[in-house]
């Protein structure tokens, strides 16, 4: 043993001060148990369907870092400002802090940071791979298809889209009313979008022999053209003048048609579109009356959406289906036939059936039907199962002898339509097509897999290019896992609105921008569970001073040559970023 | 959590402290907070055998091992010497652990307090003699196992009230602090040092070995006694005006309990009767605070 003489800066004192440290005892030789700092996956990240890495959002504008976390959405999501209002949020249902007090309003600091971004003019840093020979033609530049156009953009393809309708968007353009997202916002993520090199043409509508044409062109097309055929309700009546399909209805509007309802407009269906519908009637004059065959609790359409509906004057009649429609002089004559509930399925909604000899009838003024939508041509739809599809989470892909790759995507293949579906499936789709032109057929799956976040099926676009996230490990952080000594109760922000008589005096979007100070706080309220977040809890109780600031991501490391291997670093760790694991024996001399 | 002196460090690794030894970070926070200029008193105790053997030391100030009743009296002499040179500035701090403080030092202690000497006592308190062997002394609490209360002859008898016993002295400064919370603990050291004649602290130290828990929950375990009320943060000024530092967050002591081998033959009942004694104490704490429940 060689004791290294060190040389005490002592004050002059009577009493001396010993001159050996005790720096040479390797006290890293008691140690059975190791610890490491390991980042892993927040429950949130992992909900999200498109894979954002969320804790890391919220860290970077707790520090005032609106740019780098905004970049950080954009890295897996190209729509900040378009799921900062219409996204369903599954990431707050899965929050670690929903069990400590509310979860985080992950939703409003993603708008906040994109209405921030478009307010000082952000342009983001965007890293590119170099560039490749193959081409994708995508048709419909809905959700979906504009995100493969992005996500391949950054992969180094060259991509062309094919719209019909004379603008870009999709169901974002036609489909919501502008109360939920102004045209303005769709059209400022759209344009970032664009301005990667996408080549778009509208007012371009495709044929079935468009495969063919395009052969030789296109090394794959993709079809995202999304479901924009309402399901008809098969009753008589149905087609009377004046009985509106509902996403014409809401496309009229954004077509900026001009519209006056008054007495009741009844609307047929549950869904989204159902309560879209009946609330820009409500805009316009209306009484609306929606009519679902289940109860209110089983409606498709998000809670929220369903609330404000409520709160603008919409009345919701559960347990009821149209069985015929006759018109009377201007009205329509609505005949209902009760329902009734006989138990739940495996989703928790009601099981129902016709109530016999129980129907009545009301007249209504304005009829609007809304029960669903399908692909607006049948050879739209992905083909059946069968042995050359491969079906991946959010896209199938069909290989062909001859001609293109086709890939289906979006709506056409969700069980979720949503759109943070369609990113997601248009992310997987670029990775997809990125393995195939690569790696071939059969290393689209193995390709992928790696790129998962957490538990899956959302995709992490930055693992797929190798960067910093891929070292964080794929398993979920617990509300058990964290020590939430370290965390206080603080109330979720309230999301700021324009009041019930304003909503219903225009379409003008209903929720409110907060302001830096409210952003800030929120993503403050975040755990930011499973990454490091520099609190140095780790440096601060360890009872050997064996961890030391340095320049590595975390900033500091564990010295293993005094490392004790107690543990207590791992359990302070409020964030679980810290993983502790047996010493191998091995390593130790 | 972040201490705007945390970069200060001194101690050396390569102690010979267990793994998740609570007196090792105790020294850490305290000597942060206190700083170079300071000459320490370590009658027997844990950290007589931490600091190191002759001729290393793991500490970067001046240290005197001294005999284990001398904790009070050795400081008193430093402080004389230091005093006759005309040094001011340099602070004596006598750091014991709860033997040489509750029972063996006690009259060293007490005799050292009332003669109002200059000098600042800190008690790391980990409720037995641990370093001999996990004998038990007058601080272990009500229900704990030692070796030398056993079996179903656990120990019957409360813990004494040491910063009491202190007050009763009347001296300028007591406070209680935990390796939990290094703010307070930090505070209150500074408070301590920029005052004159005795002052005492009291820092509860847990002990992973003695305590037969696992050491990763050193920390965790020191501050569910603040949570639970079986260790208040609080201070006294000239013996009478109390300050309570933490609200605690009304948590059961039973958890705190459940997670020590120490305790594991306590029954419902006992921790029930537990309970009780820690409300009692917290009540007449609070109202020594002059905080009256209704």
């Amino acid at each position: 043993m060689t004791l290294r003489q060190t040389a005490v800066n002592c004050p002059p004192l009577i009493i001396p001060c010993s001159r050996f440290t005790t720096e040479s005892n390797k006290t890293g030789s008691w140690r059975f148990l190791r610890p490491r700092y390991e980042n892993k996956t927040a429950p949130c990240s992992s909900a999200c369907p498109a894979g954002e890495d969320i804790p890391r959002i919220e860290m970077l504008v707790a520090q005032g870092l609106f740019k780098e976390a905004w970049e950080t959405v954009l890295m897996e999501n190209p729509f900040p400002g378009v799921c900062g209002r219409v996204c369903y949020h599954p990431c707050e249902q899965v929050c670690n802090r929903r069990e400590f007090d509310e979860p985080v309003a992950i939703r409003t600091v993603e708008r906040f940071l994109a209405d921030t971004a478009t307010r000082n003019g952000l342009q983001p840093d965007i890293k590119r791979l170099n560039a490749k020979q193959q081409k994708i033609a995508i048709v419909g530049s809905g959700p979906s298809g504009l995100a493969l156009a992005y996500f391949l953009a950054r992969l180094g393809y060259e991509s062309e889209i094919f719209e019909a309708m004379p603008e870009p968007g999709g169901v974002l353009r036609w489909g919501l009313p502008t109360y939920r997202l102004p045209v303005a916002i769709l059209k400022a993520d759209i344009a970032r979008i664009l301005e990667l090199g996408v080549h778009i043409h509208c007012n371009k509508t495709i044929t079935p022999r468009f495969l063919d044409e395009v052969t030789g062109h296109y090394d794959a097309v993709f079809l995202g053209c999304g479901h924009s055929h309402s399901l008809p309700l098969k009753i008589p009546g149905e087609d009377l003048d004046g009985v509106e399909d509902g996403l014409r209805f809401l496309q009229k509007l954004r077509q900026g048609k001009e519209v006056v309802l008054n007495g009741t407009a009844a609307v047929i269906g549950g869904g989204n579109t159902a309560i879209d519908v009946a609330r820009s009637a409500a805009r316009l004059g209306a009484k609306p009356l929606v009519i679902y065959r289940r109860r209110q609790q089983d409606m498709p359409a998000f809670d929220d959406e369903v609330t404000m509906a409520l709160e603008e004057g919409a009345e919701i009649w559960e347990l009821r289906t149209p069985v015929k429609i006759a018109a009377v002089e201007k009205d329509y004559v609505l005949t209902l036939q009760q329902m009734e509930v006989i138990g739940e399925d495996a989703r928790g909604r009601a099981r129902i059936r016709v109530q016999l000899n129980k129907t009545e009838e009301i007249s209504v003024q304005h009829l609007f039907v809304a029960i669903g939508a399908s692909s607006a041509e049948q050879w739209y739809k992905p083909p059946p199962k069968k042995s050359s599809t491969m079906r991946l989470s959010n896209c199938s892909i069909l290989p062909r002898s001859q001609g293109p790759t086709v890939v289906f995507g979006g709506d056409l293949v969700a069980d979720i339509k949503s759109v943070v579906h369609a990113i997601a499936s248009g992310k997987q789709a670029a990775m997809a097509l990125d393995n195939l032109f690569q790696n071939g057929f059969d290393a689209i799956r193995a390709g992928i897999e790696p790129n998962l976040v957490g538990d899956g099926p959302s995709l992490s676009m930055e693992n797929y290019l190798g960067w910093p996230r891929t070292q964080s490990s794929r398993s979920v952080v617990h509300h058990e896992d964290l020590n939430t000594d370290y965390f206080r109760f603080a109330p979720r922000i309230i999301q700021p609105r324009l009041l019930r008589e304003e909503r219903l005096r225009s379409f003008a979007e209903i929720d409110l921008k907060i302001g830096t100070i409210l952003g800030i706080r929120e993503a403050e309220r975040c755990f930011n569970c499973g990454i490091c977040n520099q609190c140095d809890n780790c440096r601060l109780f360890c009872p050997e001073i064996a961890v030391v600031r340095d320049d590595t991501t975390q900033n500091r490391r564990i010295n293993y040559d005094y490392c004790k291997g107690c543990g207590l670093c791992v359990v302070e760790c409020p964030r679980s970023a810290m993983t502790l694991e047996e010493e191998c024996l091995c390593n130790r001399y | 959590m972040r201490l705007d002196t945390v970069d200060q460090e001194y101690m050396y690794s390569g102690h010979v402290g267990c793994p998740g030894c609570g007196a090792a970070i105790a020294m850490r926070f305290f000597l942060k907070a206190i700083g170079k200029r300071t000459i320490m008193v370590i009658p027997a105790c844990c950290w007589s055998v931490i600091a190191g053997p002759y001729p290393q030391s793991t500490l970067k100030i001046p240290v005197l091992h001294t005999a284990f009743e001398t904790g009070g009296a050795v400081a008193t002499g430093v402080r004389a010497a230091l005093d006759i040179k005309g040094d001011s500035e340099t602070t004596v701090v006598t750091w014991a652990g709860d033997g040489g403080t509750f029972d063996i030092g006690f009259q060293a202690l007490s005799g050292a307090v009332e003669r109002n000497e200059n000098f600042l006592y800190v008690c790391y308190d980990n409720e037995a003699y641990m370093n001999t062997g996990v004998q038990r002394s007058s601080s272990t609490p009500y229900g704990a196992w030692t070796t030398t209360t056993p079996g179903q002859e656990w120990k019957r008898l409360r813990k004494k009230n040491i910063v009491e016993a202190l007050c009763a002295h009347r001296i300028p400064y007591a406070a209680t602090a935990s390796i939990a919370f290094p703010e307070d603990l930090v505070q209150k050291a500074k408070k301590a040092k920029a005052m004159t004649g005795s002052r005492f602290i009291h820092i509860f130290s847990s002990c992973p070995t003695g305590w037969r828990m696992p050491s990763e929950m050193s920390v965790k375990i020191a501050r569910m006694a603040v949570q639970t009320n079986i260790f208040p943060l609080y201070e006294v000024e000239e013996g009478l005006r109390y300050t309570i530092n933490y609200t605690p967050k009304g948590y059961l002591v039973n958890e705190y309990f459940r997670l020590q081998g120490r305790f594991k033959h306590l029954t419902e009942g006992d921790l029930a009767s537990i309970q009780e004694m820690v409300n009692e104490d917290w009540e007449l704490l609070r109202r020594k605070a002059g905080e009256y429940s209704s």
